[in-house]
């Protein structure tokens, strides 16, 4: 028995002793990762990364919530959120930018270093097949895109903030961390360096799968942009005289004619390059021109795309996916959201067809505000009575023709002997989800494609962040200030043209009117106005309300109702503005963190 | 001869029955097989303490002769010499007598609740209670069964001092509490260690509370035998095993009915209208509802046009139900000695048409073999089965959609035709069913453990053991999303019944989508354990205990899913389109820990005590070398003053005092693992966030930096001292306990981002530099009496902790009132409400933000500087956790007759509310009532307000603390009335035991707050759950 004993007990300390004499056991690897020498040395895991730069490059929709940064100016009217401390400038370097969804100091700073990464490395790699595609050697292709973005990051720095630090490096976690704010001027020097680098590296076009990189055109025209902005009045003209440090907010000295040449130069670099042009840029008599700017922005590809980020049409999942507008825009007697609609300021300025402004205080034209505008009006904008598209199924016995219905109607009854109001299905009033009705009387028609159950489905109309219009509107704006009117007027022409609209006649500082309501129209919830009555310094102007029509079709003496509503304007929401609101507040929590900066004005 | 006599006439009753007969006949064969040597009367008396025990069961051992002690405790039994007694008693430790032949024998039996407080189970053993000095408690299992909870972490609620354990949803396979043992620690991960049978990481929720036999709850640093896992606690759940003598075979059965504990009672059609047309007013648009409207509103005369819906009551049916049932067998002989049991338990949700519910069924099988008489061989093996059935939509939805359901609108139209929905399909009457298709998941999990003891023979007080253990857990999940269909009427028509004419709509998804997951986990215990004991000339008392330990697990899943379904006759993936909107993905993980571990305790006559507990641990979380191992020390003293000599001669009203303190340092390793690896990798799960578009439709990968690496991570340190007492008075009828504590919890891993510019774009690792305190103490009280034939147990126990963040890496130059370092973890900052604008008047005196407005709450300008804005939020210094837990309860017995209650409270957290109230959906009644109208400018709750419009009303939360709410509760927890059948009755029917009882759960609760469970913090709740209950428990 003692012998049985004995074996039983040496045979558990054995086990005891060989389990625990095996320690690599306990150094496990990480399964869904992958190791810094895994990643760059694979070139399909550099591309990965490369991807995922692109990925979290603010996304115009914004992971589904549909907000556009229209809403945070005078283009739409957000009914559920409203943005009011945004809108009227109650922004602090504390409250966080009052609920901004979009791109800030932090989330950018975090992308950028993922660029420094890329650099730091990528040299080192030695694995690339040198196998050209497009006639670019993968290697230079992906140093180009990275070169691209990591402009494009800093575009946007400049813009929201003026004159930021400029970080090359990737940081270890030993480094000392704090970093003054480059002037204006230098960034914008850096940033056009970077899209110089990258055009010399990038190809011309990105075909196949790579389809939707950037390309040398994508990196000249965010040199346009930039060298556009730079020129602009925000950063020539003393806004913030009383401001210690205005070489952060732009231009201090140098010669202003000089940079609208080099934005001169560099809308025309885009043009040389002959690769784009405006899609249907002389329409055929019988195309509708209205339907063909319509379908700029729902189709896949146009010769007019310099940048376009693609999505794909999806079931809604209950979790917020990366294209929901056609949802979360759309109308209520659709069983959408309409959560974010235009606001009037942006439909009024639509001219009339015959190249007029419209006016309320025009009896002829209010009557019928809707009649004979500009044929963008058409593609951009869903309003009374304009057919859309058939409505969903349970909803046609409300209305057969899938026409909006934003108005109230008064009907005589003749049961009760009296007069009552029908209210639109697509009205704040209506019978379908009406406190998801919007208040403005409009919803947005450009970007949606009518074909998409916005109920059920995504949106897949890819988003232009950069198109060929753009750049000849960059060009124009240059060249008006730059004295050339005729050359302006010239490519602005080509752009109403397309459109539809009569030439533009007028010169002087009557054209910069025309041409910065043209750049309005035509690029409108684009994401350029946000920016644009920054740097032309006309925010004053832009935030002032958000208004919306009421619609009422009045019962005539005889019984019948009108055919033709009253249509009358009234203030959704007010706005107020604060020039402090020029620049974005850098937050108190990274003033903290890094002595070396320095507040924008008025914070 | 009693019982024979009594079977005998059993016996005439039931002759025409054969099976009966059948039956009798092997009794009497047995009867007299065992009657067959020379037989004499033995007599005695059953005693427990002082007082004499009736009913008390005593059987021949191996045979079927019984009887029962009389009122006054005797007995007499015909036995043979070598005959052996077995005395047992439902609350009592059974005890096998040998006769030897005496013919009188008294026998003391020890209780149950006394035989727990006199043995423990502490980490990898037993200690003696009289002999323990670290803050240790048990609850019994026998307590636990007696609350109908599903879930057996809402059973431990109030029971013991220290422990917290707060439920915050009742949703059927989802209502697990929260549980903290002596709050919150640090700013992770604040769950404490679970240990089921010596095997540690097991599941405590799911284990049938029948089957325990005792949880031990480790407080202080005695659980630093546990190391690295016990800086929160450990809970020790220990279940039973058999027992040597006849086989009792046990049936228990619960029928339980379940209302939630409250419901928000929601503003009616009519007040909801109003409110509508004052937000319209406020926005200066027309108002929408006429004084017609409002009349037809509160009148019902047209519940079409008009109707006046109860959404919580169209949701909720007034009752739902839960079963509950086990039966065990447990018995054995020397050798062997075995317990096997299995259960089955249901519960449905409390909603009309439910798609949601859940059931268990679970198996236990303990068996212990004495091989020899120094082998011991053990082998356990338990299993369960969890399917949980929901509807597509989460509860907080469904309880969201409810709340938001307007009053004014119909969920069933008078046809019983579903009513429209809010927006996006979302009706919550058909969201509850199965109309949007199901959400499955099932459970497999399956424990095992062999263990073998081994005495050394040849050394005295020396023992080895061994444990394996391999516990599997499966998981399948299947989410199947169909199109779902409500009706609307556009209010006008009407068809030719003059009958409105609605219109049927689909909803939620175009097309049936699929998906499907599977998980699997194992792990692998295996130790080895040597113990020695010994006693030098009786009064130097040694055991020492040395162990290793080795853990390994791993754990895959995988996924799969497909969309557009052209039918949803089939849910299977195969049936699914097979276009682009096909996914599938799965990943895995694996760890592993190597400890060695020990205790070594002295004490002397058992009056001096001492304990040292250690562990060295090593874990897969930290980088190979000497960083991946760490050390923890335990060390506790005590006195017990009541055995010096000096104290037995001067002190009578106090027979038992010890004097205890303990100080160690746990580690806390539930922190991410790899944070000394520098990472990529995917951005998001697979999910469409993580591709990008190339080429218009193809999807690409794309990965990101995790985070850079972090070489120093090390374990989070926490340091506990804990000083005790513990005491009986007037013979043991009086007993209490106090612990005060002090935990410092070092090297917390925190993101050092606070001093990192966001110009850097690090993804920081977290290092080990926050620092917390948690200090508090812990009473336990009780009186147990006997006077006569009425038994009873009266016990209070509370427990008070607060903690603070001593140190994390927070911004500089935030003001004082916003720092977070301080206050305790988590926080939050509020603007302090300070009243209404009654008038224009008002909001133009006092700082304001732009667009306040009569009716508006009023901020307070806390710095005074003449306008509202971010400075001017304040930390608070409640959380949603309470900082004082209690519990009082009360067991009485009058002859067969018991009772038993919980009383458990606590106070000290805030609980938040918020609705989506507006014209988006409906307000509370509360909200409603003495709102700031024109007409009633002095009121002290703000206007009516349009969901996020309000400055003071943010999107998905709060912003300032007039919607905090105090939710300090009492409650009984628990309540039971039963009744023991007399051994006469059990007799006649031939069984040994049955006990009737009624039961509940959340019976009734005192607290200020209204609408919402005291205990829940979620907006959207699914409601905790009052529980009543009848069951009985049967033993043959």
């Amino acid at each position: 028995m003692k012998k049985i004993i004995s074996q039983c007990a040496i045979t558990l300390c054995v086990l005891v002793l060989i389990n625990s004499c095996k320690k690599d056991f306990l150094s496990t690897k990480p399964l869904t990762e992958f190791s810094p020498d895994n990643t760059w040395n694979d070139p399909n895991l550099i591309q990965a990364f490369v991807n995922g730069i692109y990925l979290n490059v603010d996304n115009p929709l914004n992971g589904g919530d549909g907000l556009l940064k229209a809403e945070f100016v005078d283009e739409m009217q957000d009914q559920w959120y409203s943005f009011f401390e945004f809108n009227n400038c109650l922004i602090t370097a504390d409250n966080n930018l009052a609920s901004w969804p979009h791109e800030n100091w932090s989330k950018i700073y975090k992308n950028i270093r993922a660029c420094n990464i890329f650099f730091d490395r990528i040299n080192n790699v030695k694995t690339f097949d040198s196998t050209k595609v497009d006639d670019v050697r993968p290697k230079d292709r992906m140093t180009g895109e990275v070169h691209f973005l990591r402009a494009y990051l800093y575009h946007q720095l400049a813009s929201l903030y003026g004159g930021v630090p400029i970080i090359k490096k990737a940081y270890g976690l030993n480094d000392d961390f704090s970093s003054r704010r480059d002037t204006y001027a230098d960034c914008i020097q850096f940033i056009s360096q970077e899209c110089d680098s990258a055009a010399a590296l990038l190809p011309l076009v990105q075909s196949g799968s790579n389809q939707g990189r950037a390309t040398k055109g994508a990196a000249l025209t965010l040199k346009s942009r930039t060298l556009l902005y730079a020129a602009s009045d925000l950063h020539n003209l003393p806004v913030f005289p009383a401001y210690a440090h205005l070489d952060l907010l732009g231009y201090t000295d140098g010669d202003r004619t000089a940079r609208w040449q080099l934005a001169k130069d560099a809308a025309k670099a885009v043009m040389d390059l002959n690769q784009y042009s405006l899609y249907k840029a002389l329409p055929a008599p019988t195309d509708s021109v209205a339907q063909n700017f319509a379908d700029i922005f729902i189709s896949d590809q146009t010769e007019e795309d310099i940048w376009v980020r693609y999505f794909k049409v999806t079931s809604l999942n209950y979790l917020p996916e990366l294209n929901e507008l056609s949802l979360v825009s759309g109308p209520n007697g659709y069983h959408l959201y309409g959560e974010d609609t235009p606001a009037g300021e942006v439909v009024d300025d639509f001219e009339m067809s015959d190249g007029t402004r419209f006016s309320w205080s025009d009896p002829a034209k209010a009557y019928e505000p809707y009649k004979n505008r500009d044929p963008r009006f058409y593609s951009s904008i869903l309003y009374e009575g304009v057919h859309f598209k058939q409505r969903p199924s349970d909803l046609t016995t409300l209305d057969a023709y899938g026409n909006l219905q934003v108005g109230t109607w008064q009907k005589w009854d003749a049961s009760s002997n009296s007069m009552v109001e029908v209210y639109g299905i697509d009205s704040r009033k209506g019978p379908i989800e009406n406190f998801n009705g919007g208040y403005t009387g409009y919803y947005l028609r450009k970007f949606i494609n009518p074909s998409t159950n916005g109920q059920f489905n995504t949106n897949g109309s890819p988003w232009r962040y950069m198109r060929y219009a753009e750049v000849l509107l960059n060009y124009a704006e240059a060249c008006i200030a730059l004295g050339q009117d005729a050359e302006a007027r010239n490519y602005l022409n080509m752009i109403r043209k397309r459109a539809g609209m009569p030439d533009i006649t007028e010169s002087g500082s009557a054209l910069a009117d025309r041409y910065r309501n043209e750049r309005r129209v035509e690029l409108a919830f684009e994401e350029h106005r946000f920016y644009d009555v920054r740097r032309w310094v006309i925010a004053p102007q832009a935030y002032k309300q958000f208004s919306g029509v009421n619609v009422l079709y009045k019962m005539n003496p005889d019984h019948t109702t009108a055919a033709i509503p009253e249509i009358s304007p009234y203030v959704v929401q007010k706005s107020a503005w604060l020039n402090k609101g020029y620049f974005f507040p850098i937050s108190r929590d990274e003033l903290n963190k890094n002595s070396l900066l320095v507040q924008n004005p008025d914070y | 001869m009693k019982f024979i006599l009594e079977s005998s006439t059993a016996e005439h009753s039931c002759r025409k029955k054969k099976h009966c007969c059948l039956f009798l006949a092997i009794l009497w064969l047995l009867m007299c097989s065992s009657s067959a040597s020379a037989q004499q009367p033995v007599n005695g008396k059953i005693t427990s303490a002082d007082t004499v025990l009736s009913a008390v069961t005593i059987s021949l051992k191996g045979s079927a002769v019984a009887t029962q002690t009389d009122i006054n405790g005797k007995f007499s039994i015909n036995v043979a010499p070598s005959d052996v007694l077995v005395v047992s008693f439902i609350g009592f430790i059974s005890q096998e007598v040998p006769v030897r032949g005496r013919r009188n024998i008294d026998i003391q039996l020890i209780s149950e609740a006394e035989s727990l407080s006199q043995v423990v189970v502490v980490g990898y053993g037993t200690a003696k209670k009289a002999t323990l000095t670290g803050s240790v408690v048990a609850v019994k299992g026998a307590d636990l069964v007696k609350s109908p909870a599903m879930n057996l972490s809402n059973s431990l609620a109030g029971r013991v001092a220290g422990v917290s354990a707060v439920t915050r949803s009742g949703e059927p396979g989802n209502d697990g509490s929260t549980l903290r043992i002596r709050g919150s620690n640090t700013l992770n991960d604040n769950t404490p260690l679970v240990v089921v049978d010596g095997i540690a990481g097991r599941e405590l929720e799911r284990i049938d509370p029948s089957d325990i036999e005792s949880v031990t709850i480790l407080k202080d640093a005695s659980a630093a035998i546990y190391g690295a896992r016990a800086a929160n606690g450990v809970i020790m759940v220990t279940t039973k095993r058999g027992t040597s003598g006849k086989p009792a075979l046990n049936l228990s059965y619960n029928q339980g009915f379940v209302k939630p504990t409250v419901i928000p009672k929601m503003a009616n059609a009519a007040t909801y209208a109003q409110m509508v047309n004052e937000i319209k007013v406020y926005r200066n648009k027309d108002i929408v509802y006429t004084p017609d409207d409002m009349q037809k509103y509160k009148d019902g005369s047209d519940p079409w046009g008009h109707p006046n819906t109860d959404w919580f009551s169209e949701v909720y049916k007034p009752v739902s139900q839960q079963r509950d049932a086990h039966v065990s067998l447990r018995g054995g002989t020397e050798a062997i000695r075995y317990l096997v049991s299995a259960g089955y338990r249901y519960q449905d949700a409390i909603y009309r048409n439910s798609a949601t519910n859940y059931s268990q069924a679970n198996f236990r099988a303990n068996l212990d073999a004495k091989v020899s008489n120094n082998i011991k061989l053990s082998i356990d093996i338990a299993g369960r089965q969890e399917n949980r059935n929901y509807p597509t939509l989460s509860s907080g939805n469904i309880y969201s959609s409810t709340m938001r359901g307007k009053p004014n609108i119909a969920a069933k139209w008078p046809n019983g035709f579903p009513g429209p929905d809010i927006e996006r399909g979302a009706n919550p009457v058909v969201m509850v069913t199965d109309a949007t298709g199901y959400d499955k998941d099932i459970r497999y999990v399956l424990e095992s453990n062999a263990r073998l003891d081994i005495n050394i023979p040849w050394v005295k007080g020396l023992s080895i053991s061994g444990n394996a253990s391999i516990d599997k857990y499966v998981d399948n999940h299947k989410l199947w999303q169909t199109p779902w269909y409500l009706y609307y009427w556009d209010g006008q028509t009407y068809d030719a019944d003059k009958i409105p004419q609605l219109t049927k709509s689909l909803r939620g998804y175009a097309t049936p989508q699929l998906q499907q997951d599977f998980n699997n986990g194992n792990r692998t215990t295996l130790n080895g354990l040597i113990n020695y004991s010994t006693s030098i000339r009786g009064v130097h008392n040694i055991k020492a205990l040395a162990g290793v330990e080795k853990i390994t697990g791993d754990s895959m899943n995988f996924y799969a899913a497909r969309k557009n379904f052209i039918s949803a006759a089939a849910d299977q993936l195969f049936a699914g389109g097979d276009g682009t909107d096909q996914t599938n993905g799965g990943s895995a993980s694996v760890n592993a820990r190597l400890d060695y571990f020990g205790r070594f305790n002295y004490n002397f006559k058992e009056k001096y005590l001492a304990e040292f507990v250690f562990r060295y641990d090593g874990s897969y979380i930290f980088p190979a070398g000497k960083k991946q191992f760490g050390f923890f020390p335990g060390i506790s003293l005590g006195w017990v003053m009541s055995e010096e000599d000096f104290w037995k001669r001067n002190v009578t009203l106090i027979n038992n005092l010890k004097i205890r303190g303990s100080w160690g340092q746990t580690g806390n390793d539930r922190i991410n693992p790899y944070q000394y690896l520098q990472g990529y990798a995917y951005a998001g799960n697979g999910t469409n966030s993580s591709t990008y578009i190339f080429n218009r439709t193809e999807e690409n990968k794309s990965i990101n930096e995790i985070r850079i690496s972090n070489p120093e991570v090390t374990w989070e340190v926490a340091n506990q001292s804990n000083i005790g007492l513990d005491g009986q008075m007037v013979h043991g009828k009086i007993f209490f306990s106090a612990d005060y504590f002090y935990n410092l919890r070092t090297n917390i891993l925190a993101y050092r981002n606070a001093s990192v510019p966001g110009s850097t774009g690090l993804t920081l690792p977290r290092q080990n530099i926050g620092k917390v305190i948690n200090r508090g103490f812990e009473f336990q009280a009780g009186i147990n009496n006997k006077i006569g034939e009425f038994t009873c147990t009266f016990s209070v126990n509370g427990g008070f902790q607060k903690n603070k963040i001593k140190f994390w890496d927070e911004v500089p130059g935030a003001p004082v009132y916003q720092q977070s370092t301080g206050h305790p973890i988590n926080a939050p900052l509020y603007y302090e409400a300070n009243g209404i604008f009654s008038d224009q008047a008002a909001v133009d005196k006092y700082p304001h933000w732009a667009n306040a407005r009569p009716g508006d709450i009023i901020f307070k300008d806390v710095n005074n500087d003449g306008k509202i804005d971010g400075l001017d939020q304040v930390r608070s210094d409640k959380t949603d956790l309470p900082t004082f837990m209690g519990g009082i309860s009360l067991d009485v017995q009058y002859k067969n007759f018991y009772a038993s209650i919980l009383i458990q409270g606590a106070s000290g957290a805030r609980r938040k509310q918020f609705t989506f109230s507006g014209e988006s959906g409906n307000f509370l009644q509360d909200d409603a009532n003495g709102r700031w109208t024109v007409d009633n400018t002095t009121a002290i709750k703000p206007r009516t307000w349009n969901f996020a419009e309000e400055y003071w009303m943010k999107q998905y939360d709060i912003n300032n603390t007039y919607f905090l709410r105090n939710n300090d509760y009492a409650r009984l927890k628990n309540a039971e009335v039963g009744y023991n059948f007399p051994a006469s009755f059990n007799n006649r029917i031939g069984i040994r035991g049955l006990r009737i009882y009624i039961n509940g759960l959340n019976l009734a609760t005192v607290t200020k707050l209204k609408n919402y469970d005291p205990e829940s913090n979620s907006d959207n709740p699914y409601p905790s759950n009052k529980v009543y209950n009848v069951g009985f428990n049967l033993t043959f």
